[in-house]
Order: C-alpha cells, then sequence, then structure tokens
C-alpha cells in the first residue's frame, strides 16, 4: 500500500459561485522510501495541492477529495488534533524562502527544539542533544555556536539546512520540498539537493520534490508527475518521461532545456503565460499555448486516460517519434 | 474595469455604464476617478463622507434651520426635558438648557463654530506646515536641522498640554485657542512634507527640471509639492477631527469658545453640573463631537487606504 | 547595544533643551509680563515694580536667565508657587503619584482589553467580530473622553450608584499617604475597607483615561497581526504541527508586538493629557488637575514646572520604550 494516496484533490478559492479551481482533481500516490518529482511553471497548482496534503489551506480555500489517506488513515475526515499530531512529525515539508521560513524573534535551538517537544516530549537536554545531532547531520559547521544564533545571522543556504534539520527533526516517513533551492545561490543549489537526496536514502523516507526545474527532477526523481494550471498532465517513471513525452506540454518543457537546444541559436520556449482565475479557456486548459491544438481541444476538455503505461490528459498523446496520435495534420489549427 | 461584468437593473444606470465603459475605452480613468473608485467601495469611509456633507449643510445654513436664537433665554422653560419625555415643553424638541436655551438650535450653530475651527485650524497649519517642511526638505543642511529640532521639541509635548501652554500665553478664547492647536498641529505636517520632499528630490523628473533651469520657486511649488499631496490629504482630514477634539476639550476647560458661544464643549463645561439631573443637556453636546470626530475618521482611514498604492490590490 | 542607546540618548538630548527653552520663553511671551499679573487688578508702583524685577532677576539680558533658569533646573529648582509660596517642584512631587496610579491602571486597561481584541479581528479577519471590534475601536478613538468620562459618572454613579462620583478615597477613612499609591498605602494601612473604597474610586477614572489608548492599541495589533500571519515562518510553525493557539500567541504575537510597544510608549502622552481632563472631571489630586488650576489663577511657575515635567517624562518613556523595542526584537539587539 502507498504510504501517501491522493485521488481526486481539489483545491478551490474565491467566492462559492465562480470558485478559482488552484487544483483540479489532481490524484498520485507515493510509497516508502521513493522520490516523487512534481514538475511545474509557476501557478500550476503544485505548492498548492502539497500545501493541502499538510492541511495549510485557510478558511477561504476548499479543499475536497475522493480520498487523502496517509499510511492508511484517513486525514480528510480524522480530528484536527490528531492531524497535527501527523503534520510535523511523519509529514514534514519544507519551503521555498529560507529566509523568511525562520521566526526572526527565536534563536534556531528554540525552532527546532519546539518540534521535537511537541511531538516527541523527552527532556530539555535530550532534545538539546537531539538538536544538536541533527545540525551535523544537515551540515552546519561549528553547530554549536549556532545553536544559539538569530535566523538573520544566517546566510540563505545556512536557514535552508536549518529548515531542513526542522523538517526532519521527528523523522518523518514523508518530506515534502516545495522548490527548496529556488532562492539559493547557484552554487548552493546542488549542495542542498545532494543533502535532502542522502537524507532521504538513509532513512528510507519518501520524498515529494516540487520544482520548476527538470532537470533537476530528471536526476533525483524515481517518478515525475507534471502539473499545468492546477491540472495533471503526465506521470509516469522519470527515464520513460524524459526518453519519450506523451504529452505535447512535457514536449516543450523538456524542448525548453538548455542542453536539449544544443544546436538552435535561442532556447526554446513555450508562448503565452499560465492561466489565471479570469482567462481559463473551454477547452483544454493548454490549447492556446499547444502546437498541435484543434477545434476539439479548443472545445472540449480532455480526461487523464492510460497510454503506454502513464496518465496523460491529452486527446492526441504523443507517439515514440514526438508526434501526436490519431489526429491528420489538416486538422490543426 | 468591474462594472463592464455587472449587469445593471435599470435602463438609465446601464445607458450611463456604456457611456462610462467608452470614456474610459478612450483613455484610462483619471486619477481622481480612480481614488473615487477605491474610496467608495470602503463602506464606513462613505458613510463618514455622508454625516460630513449633512454636518457642512447645517453649518452652512444653521440661521434658518435652527428653530431658536442659540442664545436667546427663556425664562419660562428652565431645564426642559426633549419632548419625549414627561414634563416637556413641545417647543423644545431637544429641551432646553438651565438659562433656557433651546438645546437644539445650540447644537446646529455649535456645528458652524466647530466646521470652521476644523477647517482653518488645518488650512492655516497645513500651509505654515507645507512651507516649513519644503524649506527643509529642499534645502537642507542648517535649516532643515534647526526646523526639525524644532518640530521634534514640539512633539515632545502631549498636544492639548501643548495647546494649554500656547493659549495660557495668548489668553483663553475662541481665536487662540485655533491660532493654539494650529501651532500644535504644525509638526505633522511639515514632518510629512519633508520626509515625501526628501523621497521626490532624487527622482529623474526633479533633476531635469532643474537642468532645464527651474528655479527654487518653481521646484519647490510647481514640481515636488504636488507629487506629496496625498499623504497630506490625508493628515488634512484626520487633522480636522483632531482639531474639533482639541477644541471641544479646551471649550470644555474653559480655554477655548467662551460662554454664551454655542460651541460643543463649552455647552458640556456648562452642562456639567447636572450630571446628576438633566441628562439631555450633556449628552447631546457629547454626541454631537462624537458623531463629527468620527465621521472626518472614517473619511480619514478610507482616504489612506485609497490614496495608499500598497493597499491596492 | 550599547550604539543604539548612545544613539537614542544624543537624539533626546536637543529636546531636552529646547523644551527648556520653549517653557523658558512661554513667561517672556505673556503680552503683560508676570510682575504685573501677580499684582493683579491692583496698580503697582514704579520703585517696587524695580525691586520685584531685580528680585526675579527680570532686568538682566534674556540668554543669562535662561542659563540662569536652566541651571535651576538641572539642580530641581523649578520655582515657587505664585499661590501656594510653595516650591513648584516638591507640589508636584506630591501629586505625581496619582497621576501615576491613573495613568498605570489606564495603560494596563488598555493594554488588557485592547491587544486581546486586536488579535481576535485578526484572526477573524472580515468577517463580523472583525467590523464590529474595529468599529468600536474606531469609536473609542474618536471619543471626546471629557463626555465620556460625563456618561460614565452619569449611568454607574449616579443612576446605578455603583462607584463614587470623584475623589480617590471615601472620606470615611483618612489614610496617610507614605508612597502616594492609594492602592498601596489602603492595602499596608489598618483601615478596613479603605483598599476596596480606592479601587472603587479608582474604576471609572480608569476606563475614561484608558480608552483612546485601548482604541489606538487594538487597531494597531490588528494591523500588525495581520501582517505577520502573512509570514512564511507561520507557515512553517504550522507545518510543524503546532497547535493553532500556540503559533498565534507564541509565533505570531511575538512579532506582532513590536510595533505595537513603540505605540504603547506613545500613549503615555495622549495619557498625560487625558489625564489632565479626567482628573478634572472626577477631581483627581493629580498633576492634570494642579495645571488646570494653575491655568486658572495664572500660577506662572506652577504651569510652567508642571509642563517641563510633563515634558520630561514622556521623553524618558519614549526612550524607555526604544530601549525596550532594542530587547524585544533580536535585530536591533545584536546590531553594533
Amino acid at each position: 500500500m502507498a504510504l501517501l494516496e491522493v485521488k481526486n484533490l481539489t483545491v478551490e478559492f474565491g467566492s462559492e459561485d465562480r470558485p478559482f479551481r488552484a487544483v483540479d482533481n489532481v490524484s498520485y500516490s507515493v510509497d516508502r522510501g521513493e522520490v516523487l518529482g512534481i514538475v511545474g511553471e509557476s501557478g500550476s497548482g503544485k505548492s498548492v495541492s502539497s500545501l493541502a496534503v499538510m492541511g495549510l489551506i485557510d478558511f477561504p480555500g476548499r479543499v475536497t477529495a475522493d480520498s487523502l489517506t496517509f499510511d492508511g488513515q484517513d486525514l480528510l475526515t480524522m480530528s484536527p488534533g490528531k492531524r497535527r499530531a501527523i503534520t510535523g512529525k511523519d509529514i514534514g515539508m519544507i519551503f521555498q524562502d529560507p529566509m523568511s521560513a525562520l521566526n526572526p524573534c527565536f534563536t534556531v535551538e528554540a525552532q527546532i527544539m519546539e518540534a521535537l517537544k511537541v511531538h516527541e516530549g523527552g527532556s530539555k537536554k535530550e532534545r538539546r542533544e537531539r538538536t544538536l545531532d541533527l545540525l551535523n547531520q544537515v551540515g552546519i559547521p561549528d553547530p554549536k555556536s549556532r545553536m544559539t544564533a538569530y535566523p538573520h545571522q544566517l546566510s540563505g543556504g545556512m536557514s535552508q539546512r536549518i529548515v531542513i534539520a526542522m523538517a526532519i527533526a521527528c523523522n518523518p516517513r514523508l518530506l515534502i520540498a516545495d522548490e527548496p533551492t529556488t532562492a539559493l545561490d547557484v552554487t548552493i543549489q546542488a549542495q542542498i539537493i545532494d543533502l535532502l537526496l542522502k537524507l532521504q536514502d538513509d532513512s528510507d523516507m519518501a520524498l515529494i520534490l516540487i520544482t520548476h526545474d527538470l532537470a533537476l527532477v530528471s536526476e533525483a526523481a524515481d517518478r515525475i508527475q507534471v502539473m499545468y494550471a492546477g491540472q495533471l498532465f503526465e506521470s509516469g517513471p522519470a527515464d520513460s518521461i524524459f526518453a519519450a513525452p506523451r504529452h505535447p506540454y512535457t514536449q516543450a518543457l523538456l524542448e525548453a532545456l538548455p542542453e536539449r537546444s544544443e544546436g538552435h541559436d535561442r532556447l526554446r520556449t513555450i508562448p503565452g503565460v499560465v492561466p489565471g482565475q479570469y482567462d481559463r479557456p473551454a477547452g483544454c486548459l493548454l490549447a492556446p499555448r499547444c502546437r498541435y491544438a484543434n477545434d476539439r481541444c479548443v472545445a472540449e476538455r480532455p480526461d487523464v486516460g492510460a497510454y503506454n503505461g502513464r496518465d496523460v490528459r491529452c486527446f492526441y498523446p504523443l507517439d515514440d517519434r514526438g508526434q501526436p496520435t490519431g489526429q491528420t495534420t489538416g486538422e490543426t489549427v | 474595469m468591474t462594472n463592464q461584468n455587472t449587469q445593471s437593473s435599470t435602463p438609465e444606470t446601464a445607458a450611463a455604464e456604456v457611456v462610462a465603459v467608452e470614456d474610459q475605452k478612450i483613455n484610462p480613468p483619471s486619477p481622481f476617478m480612480e481614488t473615487w473608485n477605491y474610496f467608495r467601495k470602503n463602506r464606513g469611509a462613505y458613510v463618514g463622507l455622508i454625516v460630513i456633507c449633512f454636518i457642512l449643510f447645517m453649518a452652512a445654513f444653521a440661521q434658518w434651520i435652527a428653530p431658536f436664537d442659540p442664545i436667546a433665554q427663556d425664562r419660562t422653560a428652565f431645564l426642559k426635558p426633549p419632548i419625549w419625555m414627561e414634563g416637556a415643553d413641545p417647543r423644545y424638541i431637544l429641551g432646553t438648557d438651565a438659562v433656557g436655551r433651546d438645546i437644539l438650535s445650540r447644537l446646529i450653530h455649535g456645528a458652524q463654530l466647530s466646521v470652521t475651527i476644523g477647517v482653518f485650524v488645518v488650512i492655516i497649519s497645513m500651509i505654515a506646515g507645507i512651507v516649513l517642511g519644503l524649506v527643509a526638505g529642499y534645502f537642507r543642511g542648517w535649516i532643515e536641522v534647526g526646523i526639525m529640532r524644532m518640530m521634534d521639541t514640539m512633539l515632545a509635548l502631549p498636544s492639548l498640554i501643548m495647546a494649554m501652554a500656547i493659549v495660557a500665553i495668548l489668553g483663553p478664547g475662541l481665536e487662540n485657542a485655533m491660532l493654539a492647536i494650529a501651532i500644535v498641529q504644525l509638526p505633522h505636517y511639515v514632518r510629512l512634507s519633508r520626509a515625501s520632499v526628501v523621497s521626490e528630490l532624487n527622482k529623474e523628473y526633479v533633476i531635469a527640471s532643474q537642468i532645464a533651469g527651474a528655479g527654487h520657486m518653481r521646484q519647490m511649488f510647481v514640481n515636488i509639492l504636488p507629487n506629496c499631496m496625498a499623504p497630506l490629504i490625508v493628515q488634512g482630514t484626520l487633522g480636522i477631527s483632531s482639531a474639533i477634539l482639541d477644541a471641544a476639550a479646551l471649550g470644555f476647560l474653559g480655554l477655548g469658545a467662551q460662554p454664551p458661544l454655542p460651541e460643543w464643549g463649552t455647552m458640556l463645561a456648562e452642562a456639567r453640573e447636572f450630571v446628576g439631573s438633566a441628562w439631555w443637556v450633556i449628552t447631546f453636546p457629547g454626541l454631537c463631537i462624537l458623531v463629527t470626530v468620527l465621521a472626518f475618521n472614517l473619511m480619514g482611514d478610507g482616504l489612506r487606504d485609497a490614496l495608499d498604492p500598497k493597499m491596492k490590490r | 547595544m550599547l550604539g543604539f542607546l548612545l544613539r537614542r540618548l544624543g537624539d533626546v538630548i536637543p529636546t531636552f533643551f529646547g523644551v527648556t527653552i520653549l517653557v523658558f520663553l512661554m513667561i517672556h511671551l505673556i503680552p503683560s509680563d508676570p510682575i504685573q499679573m501677580r499684582a493683579g487688578e491692583r496698580s503697582i508702583d514704579p520703585e517696587r515694580y524695580a525691586e520685584l524685577q531685580k528680585e526675579y532677576g527680570f532686568d538682566r539680558p534674556l540668554v543669562v536667565q535662561y542659563f540662569d533658569y536652566l541651571g535651576g533646573v538641572l539642580q530641581g529648582d523649578l520655582g515657587e508657587s505664585f499661590v501656594t509660596k510653595r516650591p513648584v517642584i516638591e507640589e508636584f512631587a506630591t501629586l505625581f503619584p496619582a497621576t501615576i496610579e491613573l495613568s498605570i491602571a489606564g495603560i494596563l486597561f488598555a493594554v488588557i482589553i485592547g491587544l486581546p481584541l486586536g488579535v481576535i479581528a485578526a484572526i477573524n479577519r472580515g468577517k463580523w467580530l472583525d467590523h464590529l471590534t474595529m468599529s468600536l475601536s474606531l469609536t473609542g478613538y474618536s471619543m471626546p473622553i471629557f463626555w465620556w468620562a460625563l456618561l460614565l459618572i452619569m449611568f454607574f454613579s449616579t443612576t446605578l450608584g455603583w462607584t463614587p462620583v470623584s475623589g480617590r478615597l471615601s472620606i470615611m477613612y483618612y489614610i496617610e499617604p507614605t508612597t502616594g499609591f492609594m492602592l498601596i498605602d489602603t492595602l499596608i494601612s489598618d483601615e478596613k475597607g479603605a483598599f476596596i473604597s480606592a479601587l472603587r474610586h479608582l474604576i471609572l477614572p480608569t476606563i475614561a483615561l484608558g480608552t483612546i489608548p485601548m482604541a489606538v492599541i487594538a487597531r494597531m495589533t490588528r494591523s500588525s497581526m495581520l501582517e505577520v500571519l502573512g509570514e512564511e515562518y507561520i507557515r512553517v510553525a504550522r507545518a510543524k504541527g503546532l497547535a493553532p493557539m500556540r503559533v498565534i500567541m507564541v509565533h505570531a504575537l511575538r512579532n506582532a508586538l513590536i510595533p505595537v510597544i513603540t505605540v504603547i510608549g506613545l500613549q503615555v502622552g495622549v495619557l498625560f493629557a487625558g489625564a489632565i481632563l479626567t482628573e478634572t472631571i472626577f477631581s483627581w489630586p493629580g498633576i492634570g488637575k494642579w495645571i488646570v488650576e494653575a491655568l486658572n489663577r495664572r500660577d506662572y511657575p506652577t504651569i510652567q514646572g508642571g509642563i517641563l515635567m510633563i515634558a520630561f517624562v514622556v521623553m524618558g518613556v519614549n526612550l524607555l520604550v526604544d530601549l525596550m523595542y532594542g530587547v524585544i526584537n533580536p535585530r536591533i539587539r545584536h546590531k553594533r
């Protein structure tokens, strides 16, 4: 059985009569010790879906799902107190901007020990020792002196290591990392990813890596799912997605990678932007930006279907040569 | 452009909206209209504006609206309660005070005094404050240090105490109280305009204008001042409310408007001894002060939200 | 921290001199001069006038007079009251505890009511509870407190008879002042019921005085809380699985308090201005009532001294608040 099982998760904001769906019927699962990469542009709903898993969507937002289970327990129906006992203990989360993720009023030590105190108790001395271990584990040099430091005294990379230490303090079985390297210097990014993968490997923890960087997940993830405007577009094993994308959007994303643009003068781009609240197309959400879109794509919205061992949301999934199937070229707009 | 989406119910407004929409297609909404649209969405500010209009109307037409002369005494009707109470005199809707003056008439004429105080104080204080602030921010150096130190000193004293000290020098009375309050409010305008000038001074349009040969006066008043007006307008609105409040407090302490002027604070001072016997002589003047001050504060808050670009969604 | 302290002191010193100059000049700006004032309606013969001028030093240059005055102030000499002939500083010292007692009660009331109101409004942002608390606090902010005090007396004292109308203590008791704080003095005295009486006398003035600061604190707390609640570290705290109460009370409030503390400090000026009105209405024998009486009697040395002392207290408290700000905000504490 999967560790985390998400079925038809939907998150809506705004008024009841004209809601905005930030996440639209997304399903996925993560197994023990597995690394799942969630990829998409800004505004694709990848962060919101993970916040929903953490139970961090607030009042104006509405979360619904057919099922949302962690280790067999239903997260949606359990009491808030019971859910909090899982959040932060069995599921940890790392956020995008480490500089604002730490509370400026408290020391590093206090913030890590707080998580330990809530979930594991123990004496203050034990918690302090564990905190020191954690700082060592995440590669903080001279951890003893950093214990009493305040966040404003730390660099971005250092802060992110502290945030990671905080998230793994209670040995979570699932770690969600939401763009953990976006706000960091390029030189630090690789170190942080290596650290995350090492921690994941050491403790057989499951890891959800959310990013817009395809190259990054290609190396790190076992499975990948591609999201667009709140919808799941394609999911499958990492290697096969890279070898043969089945969705035109995945194909376009891959073509936009610098390493795939050798021989071209410019990087390939995807024209346009992700649709927002007011400009969602009636048909396939990608239709205005898709190079293969035809009249059917503009009029009808496709469902997710299985194709060659993948889940793909497209009327005309791509074949091994990268050409749409079941579509005559004449139909293209 | 939300009004394009809303369906209006009456044909007139629909037509007006079409016109408005067409206008907007040609020109973007003027800064005034944009601010007005934000302001209108704020219910509190809107209510404040309506109340202010009502008070202004009362003040402007006090002579004709008020049923009686505010200082005429009726020796047959001392301390008559409002008409819905037992023993009331039907001529006096809100009752009479200890010397038989009609309270309603006094309140209406009091509106005139309070509005005058508020507006005059803010105008005097704002003009003087803007000039001092512009000079300080524009010329910098020892002029700035001198002016700003003086303002810091004035801010070290609570406003009412400062005003009392000035009245102690000038002597009690309405005009002196107004002058005192105007002086007390000065530092706010000086600080605001200086801060805006300092931040505007480094912008390219000022430098460009300087290169084009604009003189000091033109720079200060034509180029820079209009760009600092938004916070000053907000402060001015809030200044009116605090001027009315301070003037009433001085009147209450016997340092402001002198009897028999129907100033609300002075009325309260005269009514103090009836705290146990005649609730109406105390309740109504204070209520007028509260409502007026509240209205100006509501509008000031609304204006600040509407004019502050950070607050705009 | 030391540098921060010195910088703040550097800002205060010019203001100190400014205030002394202002207060010193006050007496010289009066249209008629102080000696004539003192003589009142009676005319004064020129010989006696010159004598008095010499006695008060009014015949010397203004600058010399100022430094004379400043020297006196620095040694705690604020002159003598025209009316009682007692040193102003002495009268101030006798009356000041009453004002402090009232002010502390007022600010406690303001913080105890205002802070939770602001937090509740922020947590319920946009709901009716938010609208209600914010309407209430704007009304409190706009309140003419001299009227508010009269309303409170009218309702609680004359109609319901729950609280006394004025004064600090029932005339049934006599308490020898030891600390000057009536609550403490009555508590350590043997008189039974005196403490309760003192407490009952304190209630209405406290509410009247604390209303405006309460409203200001509630508004500031709300906006500060809203800002903090949108911060990423609040989300992180919740992701740790902390209870909502702990997230709000520990993680959010601690950060939201930083600007609120400054605002509380700034209320000291508001409190003194309010004390003038409140003390006058409740016949509270403090600094406010003393200054108003001095104004009515044109007792200039008392007016001068009282204003000067109030300015010093306000400046002192603001300095203290700045230091507290340093303690509560680590970013300032560690700046060198």
